[in-house]
């Protein structure tokens, strides 16, 4: 078996190869302070204001002329991911004198103002409009670009420089940056695992499925990368010393996705944006959270995995999947198990998974035709902000024969942000079971599901304002029950 | 009648803004790394008021030779402040806030940097700390005498007024916010000279810090800015200590020394907006008329004076808004606490004078169930004999009146107001408000000294001019409008004007960029250096055309065989400059290219450089009577938002903003209007979403945009509406107005119409989401607060 001891990805069109110290390096630092292009931007170094946005296609199964430019954060992306990745970043738009479509509406439309976010709001446009076939609306530019801050413009030249432009008129960057000769020293890579020894420790990346258990094994205390958009972060701000990595980006079967019938399973590579594309029809409330979940830069690289691995109380994905059957398969060195959700949190961060495991992907069903998905999230700001409250809900609903109301057969409620870990209530579930709604119902469950949350006050908000919110939710939720119950009681009774 | 509305008119695109979008515009901190050039961190106090008791740096021996590390003793001078010099650079024993910085380290690089700051011990013994207006004013702590301005029977006007009216604001502050966090490299040149290239607002100032803290004279210290990547006043004093420390390791090391601040680091030790509480005392008749008015304003200054006390001037001198106040006591007390020392933010002081009249209005109207628009109107400057500010400045070229009239019915607010009061229901899930407000913001900076600008103007051969002022780019477009200023002048494209970075070593002793003064102070002093230019070749010319081209003193003066040509006689006509050609103003057909005129007059041995002076006449304020004539002018503006506030989570929708503005005859108008744009949305996060929330230890826990939540894309208006009125302003050379400030002030429309909406008559600022919900349910937090 043949090993590498360097990093191999494209930028602007050319080969890049990277070992040594170099390789733990971030692709923002890398750009700004080892090549001198420095129209990348650091601000925040934590993926929060895309001012270091650049683009990024990984080669996939497609045509190269199939290939899709999307933005990601190159503040919190460390190298070792992008190794076999095509990049461009902003320096490269422009020929000679001749502005890209992007930067020239930008300048019409007098989009910048003091100039530092710009080139990540250009990356983030042309990252929209690879994506687009036909022309955009404001809703959907704005949704491409919450990623991105301004201070001084406002937004609104940005958007309108955005829905000036004709999809058709903007090439795929793909036909520019995509050589043959690029494809294929990248592919010569691909089947090759890597093993890069740096200063802080061993970037490892194997392109097995069964060596991920082995290198887990061996390096117990390593990190396991699937895009690190967390880790990037706390690696940024001193929370953590890099070590040993072991990163999954060259295993296949991980890219995997999965539909049969109600049952959704992803593999540890599966972006977000994947997920969120892939559920857009079968359960459109969980893929509607994702929209307002991250930013498209980081959807375009953590992986829902990834959400689950990293085990946060506040993770946005983690009540849905714990209302909706979700369990993870862990792999080890000899063969895989399944853990439902339910049971994977221990405490804090804490995961029910022993030291040689690992999560190699997530299952999880869509409701069905009885059952009322709805999924809540409050946050300080709308869009890009980690949740104060989350909240899933999830009733199946059956119509009683006497009088044809309908009587809750079984509830599921599960909340993010009110404990050390994601929760499930069963207690107001138990009280629920096999009882028709009314508002009396709902107060004595409200007052059930007061008594089994504790919720901490914190910078996002007072353990009241908590408090408030999860009734609020639960509220409008059994609203929109008995409201539907009424509608129908009167289209029977008329 | 057609309202007076301006015409759009295209303005010329940002002077840099080809180089922003290709990334190629150059800021401090990517500028190349130089050969042995150091990097440099900060130790800094993680306590509010401390002692410090030990400093251990054994265990970074390990470095020696490549990590180096100063205390206060190594700075020739230590303390500094723009106002009062209350300021360590370093802690000298004690530390004052957390983000205080005792010790300045530099590094080989950026690893050994981070590692050497792990491995540094300060060990401190804590002290009591003030963290809160409430407990400095318990405490009698702080900073300057009281400022008061005062006018008229205040006092029995409040006691026979029909109607009164007490409330309390507490007023928040906020993070700037710019992108590009605070940076300087200093290189030490040839010759003793320090070269420091900056991200501040105000490079003289750093100059003469720099010089004074490492002991050099200012002849020695050259502060350099190109631009910024933003600033909103967080770098106008700031910047200062940034350059200081790296300058302090360039002179010691003889090494070029970088200094950039992370996000994080920035937001923690920088300070920001001052919080305010203000108080209000207001008697009003039935028609809502206000009769008196005893406002009484602290504002939290934190440790240091900073620009505090000017920041409290301006808050009381905006108290009354667009409205008059037949009698008035205005005060207003700064307090020390151990924060961060706050400082400049858009704005300055104006927003929370503004902020306590507005909120008053707004509870006056309630009181007496009339729409607070109606309650506006009724005060607005308008009449002759109602037209005086409290401090005694009137109110001239007042286009109040005009700007509410012509936007209440451009943006059909009464309609509108009575359909959502009509359709309000108490079973929807969303409350919705809607309020039209206005700002009138006095253009000068009220400590008159400052109120002076320079430039230098070199024409060149081949008809190109290169333009030095002291005025900073920092995203607002100052450069491209004085650009533009010389360019009209002179009759030529804008390409043929470039304006030069800002750099100490051409204008000297300028203000900062502050105050919305750049263009006003620094076009000015452009404008005024063209007359004695453009006066020369209008010479130069009326002797040209008058001469047979051969007897030019290109062709004769060059081979010496003529004398120089008379020229300095004086013009009999009007001289233009059009299209690249000079002209008598009755002549047109007597023309002679720009280039010619240029080129003759160098052979004539005639000055293509000019230097220019402005000040602002006709100001008189006097700080301690609180009287006098603080502003040259004001800039007005009124704006309607209606919003949708959701009753379960608080969260705010703004439906829709409109703005209408007078800004004289704009230079530019996209510019202008990207300022009003961007300072309205500014001013909505800090009213809504953007919280700055402290530990009990006064440490600030929201320090990066993870958690500290500026507007995104999806908060702006939804449908979002700005015009400016047809209009001109003959006070300012360009006959335009100030914009950079005023427009952030009109996103008091979307608090107000908030209040509206949930039918408050008070609301903290920010308006946060869990704000909104305890003004609408105090009971549930009530009874949720107390179990224990």
């Amino acid at each position: 078996m043949s090993i590498r001891s360097f990093l191999r990805f494209a930028l602007n069109g050319a080969i890049h190869e990277v070992s040594g110290a170099d390789a733990s390096m971030m692709l923002a630092d890398y750009l700004r302070t080892r090549l001198y292009l420095s129209g990348t931007k650091i601000v925040c170094a934590e993926g929060d204001c895309g001012a270091c946005t650049v683009l990024r296609a990984f080669p996939g199964t497609g045509k190269v002329r199939e290939l899709r430019f999307e933005p990601i954060n190159a503040c919190i992306t460390m190298l070792a991911q992008l190794d076999g990745s095509h990049l461009i970043s902003v320096e490269a738009l422009a020929q000679d004198q001749t502005l890209s479509p992007v930067q020239d509406a930008m300048v019409r439309q007098q989009g910048s103002q003091c100039g530092y976010c710009t080139p990540g709001f250009v990356m983030a446009l042309c990252g929209l409009f690879e994506k687009c076939t036909t022309k955009p609306d404001a809703q959907t530019v704005k949704n491409h670009l919450t990623g991105n801050l301004c201070r001084c413009t406002g937004y609104t030249p940005i958007v309108e420089a955005a829905l000036s432009l004709d999809p058709e008129s903007l090439p795929p960057l793909a036909e520019r940056f995509v050589t043959s000769r690029v494809v294929k020293a990248l592919k010569e890579t691909q089947s090759v695992a890597v093993d890069v020894t740096t200063p802080h420790g061993k970037i490892l990346a194997p392109v097995h499925f069964a060596d991920v258990s082995t290198l887990v094994k061996k390096y117990p205390k390593a990190s396991l990368l699937a895009s690190g958009t967390d880790l990037g972060v706390q690696l940024n701000k001193g929370k953590r010393q890099l070590g040993d990595i072991i990163s999954l980006h060259l295993v296949p079967e991980l890219y995997q996705s999965t539909q049969k019938g109600s049952l959704y399973q992803f593999g540890a590579k599966v972006t977000l944006e994947e997920v969120r594309v892939r559920c857009a029809k079968g359960i459109p409330e969980f893929s509607s959270l994702l929209n307002v979940f991250a930013s498209p830069q980081i959807k375009n690289s953590a992986t829902l995995v990834g959400n689950i691995a990293n085990a946060s109380p506040i993770g946005d994905t983690l009540p849905f999947l714990l209302v909706a059957d979700g369990s993870v398969t862990v792999a080890k060195k000899r063969g895989t198990r399944d853990i439902p959700m339910t049971e994977l949190f221990l405490g804090y961060r804490k995961l029910a998974l022993k030291d040689d495991e690992w999560i190699s992907s997530v299952a999880f069903r869509a409701p069905q035709k009885t059952e009322l998905l709805r999924l809540y999230k409050a946050a300080t700001r709308k869009d890009l902000d980690i949740s104060t409250v989350s909240m899933a809900m999830l009733f199946d609903l059956k119509r009683n024969r006497k009088d044809n109301r309908l009587v809750i057969k079984s509830a599921r409620l599960a909340l993010g942000g009110v404990a050390a870990i994601p929760l499930r209530l069963p207690k107001v579930e138990a009280f629920l079971q096999d009882k028709i709604l009314d508002q009396v119902l709902v107060d004595e469950a409200q007052r059930i599901l007061q008594e089994s949350i504790q919720p901490l006050s914190d910078h996002r908000g007072s353990s009241a304002y908590r408090r408030l919110l999860v009734q609020g939710y639960f509220q409008q939720y059994c609203d929109e029950i008995m409201q539907r119950q009424e509608v129908e009681h009167a289209a029977a009774h008329s | 009648m057609q309202p007076p509305i301006l015409k759009p008119t295209p303005g010329a695109a940002h002077e840099s803004a080809h180089g922003h979008v290709r990334g190629s515009a150059e800021y401090v901190d990517d500028r190349p790394r130089e050969a042995r050039e150091l990097t440099v961190g900060l130790i800094w106090s993680p306590h509010a008021h401390a002692r410090v008791v030990s400093i251990d740096v054994s265990r970074v021996q390990k470095w020696e030779g490549q990590v180096w590390i100063f205390d206060y003793k190594a700075l020739a001078h230590n303390t500094w402040g723009s106002i009062f010099q209350d300021q360590n650079f370093l802690a000298v024993d004690e530390v004052h806030f957390v983000g205080d910085v005792v010790l300045v380290v530099a590094a080989e690089n950026p690893i050994i940097l981070q590692a050497a700051l792990r491995e540094i011990r300060v060990d401190y013994e804590v002290l009591p700390a003030i963290l809160s207006i409430d407990e400095a004013v318990a405490q009698q702590s702080f900073i300057g005498a009281e400022r008061r301005i005062e006018r008229g029977d205040w006092q029995p006007g409040l006691e026979t007024a029909p109607h009164r009216l007490q409330g309390t604001i507490q007023i928040d502050g906020a993070d700037h916010f710019y992108l590009e966090n605070q940076a300087a490299i200093a290189y030490p040149r040839d010759g003793g000279v320090m070269e420091i290239h900056s991200s501040t607002q105000h490079p003289t100032e750093v100059q003469h810090l720099v010089a004074e803290a490492v002991g050099l004279s200012h002849k020695d210290v050259v502060c350099i800015v190109k631009r910024l990547g933003g600033g909103f006043g967080g770098k106008e004093t700031q910047a200062a200590p940034i350059a200081v420390y790296a300058a302090l390791v360039a002179k010691a090391c003889q090494r070029p020394a970088r200094l950039v601040l992370d996000k994080d680091t920035d937001m923690m030790i920088t300070g920001k907006r001052n919080p305010f509480q203000v108080h209000y005392d207001i008697g009003f008749t039935d028609e809502g008329e206000i009769i008196a008015l005893d406002g009484h304003l602290y504002s939290d200054g934190g440790a240091c004076a900073d620009l505090s006390t000017a920041i409290m001037e301006r808050a009381l001198t905006h108290v009354d808004n667009a409205y008059f106040i037949p009698a008035a006591r205005l005060r207003g007390q700064v307090c020390r606490t151990h924060i961060h020392p706050h400082t400049a933010f858009r704005g300055f002081g104006g927003p929370k004078g503004v902020a306590l009249i507005e909120q008053a209005i707004e509870a006056i109207a309630h009181h007496l169930g009339m729409d607070s628009y109606d309650v506006r109107l009724k005060n607005v400057y308008q009449h002759p004999h109602r037209n005086t500010t409290p401090y005694g400045q009137h109110v001239e070229g007042n286009a109040l009146p005009l700007l509410f009239e012509t936007l209440a019915e451009r943006c059909d607010y009464r309609a509108r107001r009575q359909q959502i009061k009509e359709q309000a229901d108490p079973k929807s899930p969303t409350l919705r408000g809607i309020a039209l407000t206005a700002v009138k913001f006095g253009i000068s900076f009220i400590t008159r000294f400052l109120n002076q600008g320079n430039a230098l103007v070199l024409l060149h051969r081949d008809g190109t001019f290169q333009v030095s002022t002291g005025a900073v780019e920092m995203g607002q477009g100052v450069q491209t409008k004085i650009g533009s200023l010389v360019a009209a002048e002179f009759g030529v494209d804008l390409s043929a004007v470039r304006v030069m970075p800002t750099q100490t070593d051409k204008n000297a002793n300028t203000s900062a960029t502050a105050a919305s003064s750049g263009t006003d102070l620094n076009g000015s002093a452009a404008l005024v250096a063209c007359q004695p230019l453009k006066e020369r070749l209008s010479k130069v010319f009326a002797a040209l055309v008058e001469l047979d081209p051969e007897l030019w003193p290109s062709r004769t003066i060059g081979p010496g065989t003529r004398q120089d040509m008379v020229w300095d006689r004086p013009l009999t006509r009007p001289i233009v400059f059009e299209g690249g050609r000079v002209f008598a103003k009755d002549q047109p057909e007597r023309s002679l290219p720009l280039l010619d005129v240029i080129r003759e007059a160098w052979f004539n041995r005639v000055s293509l450089s000019e230097y220019g002076f402005f000040k602002t006449e006709g100001l008189d304020f006097n700080k301690v009577t609180g009287q006098g004539t603080s502003f040259l002018y004001y800039s007005q503006g009124v704006a309607c938002s209606e919003v949708e506030v959701d009753r379960r989570t608080g969260e705010v929708k703004v439906l829709r903003t409109d703005i209408l503005m007078d800004l004289g005859r704009p230079i530019n108008y996209d510019l202008e209007v990207g300022q009003i744009r961007g300072a309205f949305i500014q001013g909505m996060g800090w009213v809504t979403t953007e919280q700055l929330v402290y530990d009990a230890k006064g440490s600030l826990l929201t320090h990066a945009p993870s958690t500290y939540k500026i507007p995104s894309v999806h908060d702006i208006p939804r449908d979002f509406r700005v015009d400016l009125l047809q209009s001109d302003e003959p006070r300012t050379m360009h006959r335009g107005k100030a914009v950079g400030e005023p427009p952030l002030l009109l996103s008091f429309s979307v608090w107000a119409a908030i209040m509206n909406a949930i039918q408050v008559t008070s609301l903290p600022i920010p308006a946060s989401r869990e704000r909104i919900l305890r003004a609408l349910y105090p009971e549930r937090f009530a009874r949720w607060e107390k179990a224990p």
